[in-house]
């Protein structure tokens, strides 16, 4: 395991933003999903020593959280949320200044940050003034000097955030390329669905400080529940009534199909039967790809 | 070829662990403040007065070449402690230290924390004191530069105008002194100006501060002075401590009748103040509790 967590508690004050988080993440891309002020940035701050956790404990491939977390430093490239950078300085020297502080000598440092910016694209701009960059750019510079010393785990805390239609894009892209080297891993917070189930194979959701599901994205959308998409004629009120009492979700779309979640309990023969039961008939029954979104909905409890 | 059309490379190279990071900051900002046109003219406008003092020694070993043009400055041009104490003691040479300070100091937190840098920096092997360090060090360079710089050329030139050691023998002393009085000038400069730098994540709020707290420290000095004639009152005022205090390293006469070590403690608590706030300051992210 990269990263392992247990029983994790971390309080703002009075209000409680990690509540016994235990969870494991393994190689590979992992995104970290959950709503506004679920406790992901505060997660990956813990993970990088930036704040002390109440109690529990953890590891960071192998560099315990609360000992060492200078030994996670060495090995954790780390991309932060907000706008970062010192203004009077261009890319390269920005870029280098970091490697430097990694532990590199400085022309390495200087060569590597010409190389790493290439890669994220600003190679034509790496010796402009930073205040003068666009948001894009920024974003970009942030990966730039978050692989600069090339670490072995990526921390990428809402990589597309503030971005336009084109540069998420291209965001997306350098993660997957970076994510397709098996000797460089990951975690990537968000809380736009469609980045991490464009980028990672496993997730961890966090919803209100609590760790509400973990594993391998593909097991994830199958094990929880059963999607289905049904067309019905006849009264269908009973139906779905005795749908909804046997805890299934049921979405009724505009063009006039149903969606069921199964849970684990519920069978589709039982489906059948509650139809017949209710004197209805189903014209259509195909079981649906279940997506992320429908999976953080149900998981975390909002539509 | 560009990594970006061969996808993403590994670094060949192994981290050092025995580097200090906070030389990589002093140098980064060093770097940064030498870019600035203003800094460097008050830089070099703040050398004037070493300049002129060191051709007061080559005058004052030569006075019989000079005699005529400094008829009645005899006095002015012994090379006694006082002569020193004129230099380092001197309200021009403290005002150019606090303008650099402006120059170069203002923006050296107050910019890390607008621009949320500090994420950055402790997302790295890097402790506070590494932060701190750095940033102290670089203002240290340039206040030491006007102090401890022009304070061994004067020895050196005194010897090598003189040609004997007789001054070293008369004053024994006063290179200590030298380095004691820049030790200390440029640590609390230094301290002073990375405290109010932290205060806020407003550049030019922080230059405000650093000149309107020096300053209003010698206007209430100046107005208490006046109405109460209490030399006691010296000890108020930044600019006062600082002059009392290097009289007493020159081993001069101080302008007020009060005990140096009063200014010393009060200097020091400044410096430890400072410290202590900064220590609370910084921190890889905001915590609001």
């Amino acid at each position: 395991m990269n990263i392992e967590l247990r029983n994790v508690r971390f309080s703002y004050g009075p209000i409680r933003a990690l509540d016994g988080v235990t969870l494991q993440i393994g190689e590979g891309a992992c995104g970290l999903l959950g709503p506004n002020g679920a406790g992901k940035s505060t997660l990956l701050k813990i993970l990088l020593g930036f704040l002390r956790p109440e109690s529990g404990e953890g590891l960071v491939l192998g560099h315990d959280i609360l000992k060492d977390s200078f030994g996670i430093r060495r090995v954790v490239g780390y991309m932060p949320e907000d706008d970062c950078f010192i203004p009077g300085l261009d890319a390269v020297a920005f870029t280098s200044h970091f490697g430097e502080l990694s532990g590199m000598p400085r022309a390495e440092a200087m060569k590597r940050a010409h190389d790493v910016l290439y890669y994220v694209g600003l190679g034509e701009a790496r010796y402009r003034l930073l205040e003068t960059y666009s948001a894009g750019m920024k974003q970009r510079l942030k990966l730039a000097q978050a692989l600069v010393h090339d670490p072995k785990i990526l921390f990428l805390d809402e990589p597309t955030a503030n971005l336009d239609p084109q540069g998420r894009t291209e965001i997306l892209e350098l993660i997957s390329d970076i994510t397709s080297k098996k000797d460089l891993h990951v975690l990537i917070s968000s809380h736009i669905l469609t980045d991490i189930e464009q980028t990672c194979r496993s997730l961890v959701i966090l919803n209100k400080g609590t760790v509400a599901a973990q594993g391998e994205l593909a097991a994830l959308r199958e094990v929880r529940f059963s999607l289905y998409e049904m067309k019905l004629k006849g009264e269908s009120g009973a139906f779905l009534d005795g749908l909804r009492r046997r805890e299934c979700r049921v979405e009724e779309t505009e063009d006039g199909i149903v969606k069921v979640y199964l849970p684990q309990t519920v069978e589709q023969r039982d489906v059948f039967r509650l139809a017949g039961e209710a004197g209805i008939q189903i014209r259509h029954f195909v079981k649906s790809r279940t997506s992320l979104e429908d999976l953080f909905a149900r998981t975390v409890g909002v539509d | 070829m560009a990594i970006a059309e061969r996808g993403y490379t590994h670094w060949q190279g192994t981290l050092g662990t025995g580097r200090r990071p906070w030389r990589v900051i002093a140098g980064q900002a060093i770097r940064l403040a030498w870019k600035r046109k203003f800094f460097k003219l008050v830089l070099f406008g703040s050398l004037a007065p070493a300049v002129i003092f060191a051709a007061g020694i080559y005058v004052s070993e030569r006075m019989e070449d000079f005699k005529e043009m400094f008829k009645g400055a005899e006095k002015f041009l012994q090379t006694n402690p006082a002569y020193f104490q004129a230099y380092f003691g001197s309200s021009f040479l403290i005002f150019m230290m606090l303008m650099i300070m402006v120059g170069s100091g203002a923006g050296l937190i107050s910019d890390d924390l607008r621009h949320n840098a500090l994420p950055l920096y402790f997302s790295r092997p890097l402790r506070k004191r590494d932060y701190i360090g750095g940033k102290f060090a670089s203002l240290a360079f340039f206040l030491l530069l006007l102090t401890l710089a022009p304070g061994v050329l004067f020895i050196l030139l005194k010897l090598i105008f003189s040609g004997s050691f007789k001054f070293l023998a008369e004053y024994p002393w006063l290179p200590l002194a030298f380095i004691g009085w820049s030790v200390f000038i440029s640590s609390f400069f230094s301290l002073y100006t990375l405290l109010l730098s932290s205060l806020g994540r407003n550049r030019r709020y922080a230059s405000i501060l650093i000149l309107a707290v020096y300053f209003l420290s010698t206007v209430f000095f100046g107005i208490f002075f006046g109405i109460f004639h209490e030399p006691a009152f010296c000890l108020i005022s930044i600019e006062m401590n600082l002059r009392q205090l290097s009289a007493a390293f020159m081993g001069a006469k101080p302008q007020f009748d009060v005990p140096w070590i009063y200014s010393f403690l009060i200097l020091s608590a400044i410096m430890a103040v400072s410290v202590l706030v900064l220590r609370k300051k910084i921190r890889g992210t905001e915590v609001i509790r």
